[in-house]
C-alpha cells in the first residue's frame, strides 16, 4: 500500500512520528507486558463466565498463551450488563477439561445454555447482530427445548400420545433444518449450526406457553397464552432471519419461520 | 472473526509501527475518516441474483458431485417476494399468463412453502371442521384433535405435488416432447394454490357450501394445470394427457374435501 492510500489518521496531522504518537496515546491501556500466572490446576475456571466486555477491534486476545492472561477490564466499559460469553470463549485455549469434575462440565454448559437463551430471547444490546452474539453456539439448548416441546404436548395429549410426541419431534427437529436451507438456498449468508441453535433457543417462548397451557386448562387463557409467547418467539427469531437475506427477500425468509411457529402455537392450543 | 488476526495488538510496543493491513481499521476507528476505498468483504449481497438475470456458470453442476452442493440448488430460489406473489395471484386468475412469467426462471419455493402451507392448513382446519359438523349432528361431542391428520396431509400433498409432475415429465418425454421438471413442479405446485383459501372455506358446516366450494376450486386449479400443458400439448395425440391431469386435480380437490372435512 502507497503513502497516498493512507488515510491521515487526524487531520491536523504534522508528522509520521507525531501519527505513531498519536497511536500511542489512543492506543490500548493494555500496554505492559502481563506477568504469566503460575498454572493452578486444582481450579478450573469456567471460560463462558468471564464476562469480558467485547473488546476495541485492536485490543484482542493473543490466541497462543495458555493459561489465557486475564484481560483487564476496559476502564470506560459498563459493567453489569448481560454479556456474557461474547467474546470470552472466541480465543485462547480452554483449560484441562479432562481431568475436571463431570459436575464442572455439566455446569459449564447450563451456564453457556443460560447466557445464549439471555442473549436470543431477552432484550439485549446484542439484538441487532445476533449472529455476532450467539458466536459461541450450542446444540444442547435447542435438544433441550424440542424435547422438552414434544414431552410437554404428548403429556397434555388425551389420544396418541407417543404419536403426538413423533410429529412434534420431527416437526421442530426437521423444521429447523428445512427453515435454515431455506435461507441458504435464498442466497443469504448463514452459518448452518449456528441458525439451528438460534431457532432452537427461539423456542423457548412456546416452551413456557406450552407449560402454562397444560397446567391450565381454560381455553381462551390459553388462546391468549399462546398469541403471546408465539409473539414472543417471533420477535426474537426476526432480527437474526431478516439480517441474513437481501431485503426484497425478507419476506421469504420469514414466512416459513412464523409458518412452523404459528403451526406449533395451533398444536399447543388444540391438544387437549 | 477475521478482525482478530489482523489486529493483534502490536502497536503498543516501542518503536513499532502498526501492520499494514491494520491501517486501515485503525484510521477508520480512530479517526472516521472517509471510508471509500475500504470494500466489505465478502459482499454483502454475493449470492443475490436478481431474479431475471441469467445465472453464472459456476453455480449451475457440472459433475455429479454439484448434487450434495446446496450453490446448485440457488438457481431455483432465485426470486423475490413481489415475484411469488406475483405467480400466486396469477395462479388463480389463469388467463393471467402464467406461463410466460416462469419462463426462464421456473422456482420452487413457490412450491414447497405453498405445499406447507397446505399440509398445515389441512392438518389444522379440517380437525376444527370435522369437530364442527360433529357438533352440529351431536351437542354434546368433544374436542378431538386427531395427529393422524398431520401425516397424511404431508404424505398425499408432498406426494401428489412431488409424483405426478415426475409422472408427466416421464410421460412427456416418451411421446417425444421436450419438457423441463423444474417447471412442471413449478407450475403443479403453485396449482395447489387455490387449496388454500378453499380449506378455509370448508371449514363452514354447510354441506351445499362445501360442495359448490370443493368444484369451483376443482375447476380452477384444473383449468390451470391444463392451460400450462397446452404448450405440450399441440399434437392430438396429448388429449389423453391434459385430460387425465384434469381428473388427477378435481380427484386432489374431492380428496381433500371428504378425507379431511367428512
Amino acid at each position: 500500500m502507497s503513502h497516498e492510500d493512507t488515510i491521515p489518521l487526524h487531520h491536523s496531522s504534522q508528522s509520521d512520528i507525531d501519527e505513531i504518537e498519536n497511536l500511542f496515546i489512543a492506543g490500548p491501556h493494555s500496554a505492559t507486558v502481563l506477568p504469566a500466572r503460575p498454572p493452578s490446576p486444582t481450579r478450573v475456571s469456567i471460560p463462558v463466565s468471564h464476562s469480558s466486555p467485547p473488546l476495541p477491534p485492536y485490543q484482542k486476545v493473543t490466541p497462543s498463551s495458555s493459561p489465557p492472561p486475564v484481560v483487564p477490564a476496559v476502564p470506560a466499559a459498563p459493567s453489569g450488563s448481560s454479556r456474557v460469553g461474547v467474546a470470552a470463549d472466541a480465543f485462547g485455549s480452554s483449560p484441562d477439561t479432562l481431568t475436571e469434575p463431570v459436575w464442572d462440565t455439566v455446569k459449564r454448559d447450563l451456564t453457556r445454555i443460560v447466557s445464549n437463551l439471555k442473549l436470543v430471547v431477552f432484550p439485549n444490546p446484542f439484538r441487532e447482530d445476533p449472529g455476532r452474539a450467539l458466536r459461541d453456539w450450542d446444540l444442547w439448548g435447542p435438544f433441550f427445548f424440542i424435547i422438552f416441546l414434544g414431552l410437554t404436548l404428548s403429556w397434555s395429549a388425551s389420544v396418541k400420545k407417543s404419536e403426538v410426541f413423533a410429529v412434534a419431534f420431527a416437526i421442530l427437529a426437521a423444521g429447523a433444518v428445512i427453515l435454515t436451507l431455506n435461507v441458504l438456498l435464498l442466497g443469504g449468508h448463514i452459518i448452518f449450526f449456528q441458525s439451528l441453535s438460534l431457532l432452537g433457543y427461539c423456542l423457548f417462548p412456546l416452551d413456557v406457553g406450552a407449560l402454562i397451557c397444560m397446567l391450565i386448562g381454560n381455553a381462551i387463557v390459553r388462546i391468549v397464552v399462546v398469541s403471546i409467547t408465539l409473539a414472543w418467539s417471533s420477535w426474537a427469531a426476526y432480527p437474526f432471519m431478516s439480517a441474513a437475506v437481501n431485503p426484497r427477500r425478507k419476506a421469504l425468509a420469514l414466512y416459513p419461520v412464523f409458518l412452523m411457529y404459528i403451526s406449533v402455537g395451533f398444536f399447543i392450543i388444540a391438544i387437549d | 472473526m477475521e478482525e482478530g488476526y489482523t489486529s493483534l495488538p502490536t502497536s503498543h510496543l516501542l518503536g513499532s509501527v502498526p501492520a499494514v493491513v491494520a491501517e486501515g481499521k485503525i484510521s477508520s476507528t480512530v479517526g472516521q475518516a472517509s471510508t471509500g476505498n475500504l470494500q466489505p468483504f465478502p459482499p454483502y449481497d454475493g449470492g443475490y441474483n436478481a431474479p431475471g438475470s441469467p445465472i453464472s456458470a459456476q453455480q449451475t453442476t457440472t459433475n455429479w458431485q454439484g448434487i450434495f452442493s446446496i450453490s446448485s440448488y440457488t438457481q431455483y430460489f432465485n426470486v423475490d417476494s413481489d415475484v411469488v406473489i406475483d405467480r400466486m395471484i396469477s395462479s388463480i386468475y389463469p388467463m393471467n399468463g402464467f406461463d410466460r412469467k416462469i419462463d426462464g426462471n421456473p422456482d420452487l419455493y413457490g412450491p414447497v412453502w405453498i405445499s406447507a402451507t397446505l399440509i398445515f392448513m389441512l392438518a389444522a382446519l379440517g380437525n376444527v371442521g370435522t369437530y364442527l359438523k360433529q357438533k352440529g349432528v351431536d351437542p354434546s361431542t368433544t374436542w378431538i384433535f386427531d395427529v393422524s391428520y398431520i401425516n397424511w396431509a404431508a404424505c398425499i400433498i408432498f406426494g401428489y405435488a412431488l409424483a405426478v409432475p415426475a409422472a408427466f415429465y416421464f410421460l412427456l418425454h416418451y411421446f417425444g416432447h421436450s419438457a423441463s421438471l423444474i417447471r412442471l413442479w413449478c407450475m403443479w405446485g403453485y396449482s395447489l394454490f387455490v387449496f388454500l383459501p378453499t380449506c378455509l372455506l370448508l371449514v363452514v358446516p354447510m354441506a351445499v357450501f362445501q360442495w359448490i366450494i370443493t368444484i369451483l376450486s376443482g375447476a380452477v386449479s384444473s383449468w390451470f394445470v391444463t392451460l400450462n400443458l397446452k404448450a405440450y400439448a399441440q399434437a392430438s395425440d396429448m388429449m389423453v394427457l391434459l385430460v387425465s391431469a384434469m381428473v388427477l386435480q378435481f380427484a386432489l380437490a374431492l380428496f381433500i374435501k371428504i378425507f379431511f372435512f367428512a
